[in-house]
């Protein structure tokens, strides 16, 4: 290959690549945003999800770990750690 | 004694050449580097036995038929080793700091940078006659700087194959000397007033977000640029199940006996790669050094990235997250949080490094796409 031929298509690819790996990761920024958000005004009508995810139909005859727990399920628990640390959060964001 | 003859005729010591010597004492500098001084051994370990392997005289194990050279052609040449790790790590990373504030994904992007600039110095080195690189060799050398192993290692095997060795080695060292070669280069592009920058808390992030983010991704990659597809289709998979909770036995084995397995298989077959032939070379010796000026332009550009975007935005960011751009995770976090607490004990910038770190997993990862589209398409 022709030396300035390489020079130019290294430069090529340079510009070519970095202004693609921006306008990926600017669109998924913008995604990533439009999606948080609808997903936040959505969860505040139906809840969120427990984090140790939905639990499974299956054949095994499910196993109580916490037999003495005093809170009714683990759902509820996430649910309550989750309003707790919004509150937390919002307490901190106007008491700077 | 013609027996006796032809017996010493088959020893090592008979058959030995002086490279294969040189690449056996490179294989257990590979071994003392993992064993005693801890850099990356779950890599260097199989890297370097491999490399000692490959070099035993008269053996063949990495010659045609060998053994190391049937781990390479299943699962290098193939692409499918760095792919399979690949699904681990998506399977292990966790997307909440990037979701609680996506912005640092302009991170991830500013510090690949290095990836480009240093393609050009291997193109301008050529060109200057120093070296023999082609443009494909160019971009494989330059994907160093992405200071992501797999990538690597994926990006080499479609685009110049015979420096493989070279590639894989140095970016894994360089994975390891993370702690040692960005702090200097944050230190001097940063103020002491910036370091100390601390960093609003970050909000909650849902487990419906973190489900529906490797989804997106996905769609984004097949969209816009279907040469990604292996890499972030394999890494949006493993992630995907470890959200979704539902595999939780899938996920188990993905991130912990699967990626190791293929580990243990993909180090041997990079090591089978060290032959003398083809490692002894000063070539390696440009790929060492092009690859630490990779790394350090790109530490370098995420720091800036970060400074710029503190000046602009509103809520303040502390610069030093920026060199988490360059993937390495989370070593390079790690660097990040230790800089911060030097500055200030009360700052923790850990989980705010994480985001701009898997950011650079997924920006280098397009990077790679990009070259291979660019080099064998055009």
């Amino acid at each position: 290959m022709d030396t300035s031929n390489l020079l130019n298509d290294g430069f090529t690819l340079m510009l070519f690549g970095m202004g693609f790996v921006f306008i990926f990761l600017t669109m998924l920024v913008i995604a990533t945003t439009i999606m948080s958000t609808l997903i936040t005004r959505y969860e505040r009508n139906v809840g969120i999800l427990p984090e140790e995810g939905v639990p499974s139909p299956t054949a095994v005859i499910p196993h109580h770990e916490h037999p003495h727990s005093t809170s009714e399920s683990p759902a509820d628990d996430t649910t309550v750690i989750s309003v707790i640390s919004a509150a937390v959060n919002k307490f901190r964001s106007r008491h700077k | 004694m013609e027996n006796i003859l032809h017996l010493w005729e088959n020893t090592g010591l008979y058959q030995m050449q002086p490279g294969q010597g040189i690449m056996i004492a490179i294989g257990m500098l590979l071994l003392y580097l993992a064993i005693n001084k801890n850099f990356e051994p779950l890599l260097l370990v199989p890297i370097g036995f491999g490399g000692v392997l490959a070099n035993i005289p008269g053996a063949g194990l990495a010659e045609h038929g060998g053994i190391l050279h049937i781990f390479y052609s299943v699962g290098i040449e193939s692409g499918a080793f760095p792919l399979i790790i690949f699904m681990g790590v998506g399977a292990m990373t966790d997307f909440g700091p990037l979701l609680a504030n996506p912005r640092t994904l302009f991170l991830g992007a500013a510090a690949q940078f290095g990836i480009f600039a240093t393609l050009m110095g291997a193109v301008a080195l050529s060109t200057l006659g120093i070296f023999d690189f082609s443009l494909a060799d160019a971009a494989a050398i330059g994907i160093i700087g992405g200071a992501d192993g797999p990538t690597s290692i994926y990006v080499a095997s479609k685009l110049a194959p015979d420096l493989l060795g070279a590639i894989a080695v140095a970016s894994y060292s360089y994975m390891a000397l993370v702690p040692l070669i960005q702090p200097p280069i944050m230190r001097l592009l940063t103020t002491e007033a910036e370091r100390k920058i601390k960093m609003v808390q970050q909000r909650h992030v849902s487990q419906r977000e973190k489900i529906i983010f490797p989804l997106l991704l996905l769609l984004l990659v097949a969209f816009l640029l279907p040469d990604a597809a292996p890499l972030l289709g394999m890494f949006c998979f493993g992630n995907l199940m470890k959200e979704c909770a539902v595999v939780d036995r899938l996920s188990n084995t993905t991130q912990n006996s699967l990626i190791n397995t293929v580990t243990i298989f993909l180090g041997l077959a990079v090591g089978s790669k060290l032959s003398a032939d083809k490692f002894l070379d000063l070539t390696t010796l440009g790929i060492l050094l092009l690859g630490m000026i990779a790394f350090g332009i790109g530490t370098a550009s995420g720091v800036l990235m970060a400074k710029i975007m503190n000046k602009i935005s509103t809520a303040p960011i502390n610069p030093l997250i920026g060199s988490a751009g360059v993937s390495a995770v989370p070593m390079a976090a790690r660097v990040s949080n230790k800089l911060g607490l030097e500055s200030d004990p009360h700052n923790f910038l850990l989980m705010h490094a994480m985001g701009p770190n898997v950011a650079g997993v997924i920006g280098s990862a397009v990077a790679a796409g990009i070259m291979i589209n660019y080099v064998t398409g055009g």
